[in-house]
């Protein structure tokens, strides 16, 4: 499998990606709340939520989160990563039960490090819903695999 | 609604949450729930941990923050954490900004394994309530 996975050589700034959809559904947000123990009444109170500002239970943000790392390796080959170093990233809008997300990638950056064996690639990603407004969005840095010399 | 309006957020104050032991079944559960890809048998996923540090925030006395929205996150990830790992989360908050409905909380949290090792660390923005008429303590 590891000649499959793109290293950070073959990684060309300013590509993009996008992914297939991904509709959230509501045993999705109880499995999370579940998970990660985050019972906040906005993703688990049907009728405190009726009064609220976005009329509904919302998924959780770091849901959203989680999805769309899970998109982004159904958008392209996947990379080889040897570490997830940080991220920067924007709550806009509410993902509610039934939306259909998905992700916009594309990478702006990198950088070599003092370690020749890996390279720092960072990739701005939005999430848009089904009308194609943008949920989240934000920027992940990501440490990755120097081709190997022979 | 119970909890912490943007009036009771004490400044600086540390909270520390119980310990979580990280296993197998959270893992599958996550990458069931993400189809993120598992880089080996014992590794996990480094959003997983980041998931965790809300929901143990649940675990201590003082009553959870009334959020209205989670506006964003800044994130570091500085050691990854294995199956078995033991990890509990520390905050504080550093800054708060009223508006005139609600206010912007920023928090700084840790996210400490068992060795006292800070794995992942990073600053979350939230929008909360402030009281109401209804609320007023």
């Amino acid at each position: 499998m590891g000649e499959l996975r793109r290293y950070f050589d073959d990684i060309e700034l300013g590509e993009e990606y996008e992914s297939p959809g991904r509709t959230v559904t509501e045993a999705d947000i109880v499995i999370f709340a579940g998970l990660s123990g985050d019972y906040n009444v906005l993703h688990t109170d049907a009728e405190i939520m009726k009064q609220s500002i976005f009329g509904e239970r919302i998924a959780h943000g770091l849901l959203g989160l989680a999805i769309q790392a899970g998109l982004f390796t159904r958008a392209t080959q996947a990379y080889a990563t040897l570490a997830f170093v940080g991220l920067r990233w924007k709550f806009k809008g509410p993902i509610k039960i039934g939306d259909t997300i998905r992700l916009r990638a594309k990478v702006i950056g990198k950088k070599e490090t003092p370690k020749p064996d890996r390279g720092l690639v960072t990739v701005q990603r939005s999430v848009l819903n089904q009308r194609g407004e943008v949920v989240q969005e934000g920027e992940t840095d990501l440490m990755i695999e120097r081709r190997p010399r022979p | 609604m119970t909890g912490s309006y943007f009036e009771d957020v004490p400044l600086e104050h540390v909270e520390e949450t119980p310990g979580l032991t990280i296993t197998s079944a959270h893992v599958a559960i996550y990458l069931g729930l993400t189809r993120e890809l598992a880089a080996d048998g014992g590794a996990v996923p480094d959003v997983l941990p980041l998931c965790f540090t809300t929901g143990l925030g649940w675990r201590v006395p003082k009553p959870p923050l009334v959020v209205l929205a989670f506006m964003g996150l800044d994130w570091q990830v500085l050691r990854s954490v294995r199956v078995g790992d033991t990890i509990m989360s520390r905050s504080r908050v550093v800054t708060k900004r009223p508006m005139r409905d609600a206010g912007v909380v920023v928090e700084e949290r840790e996210v400490v394994d068992q060795r006292g090792e800070v794995v992942q660390r990073g600053r979350f923005t939230y929008l909360v309530a402030k009281r109401t008429k209804e609320t007023r303590a």
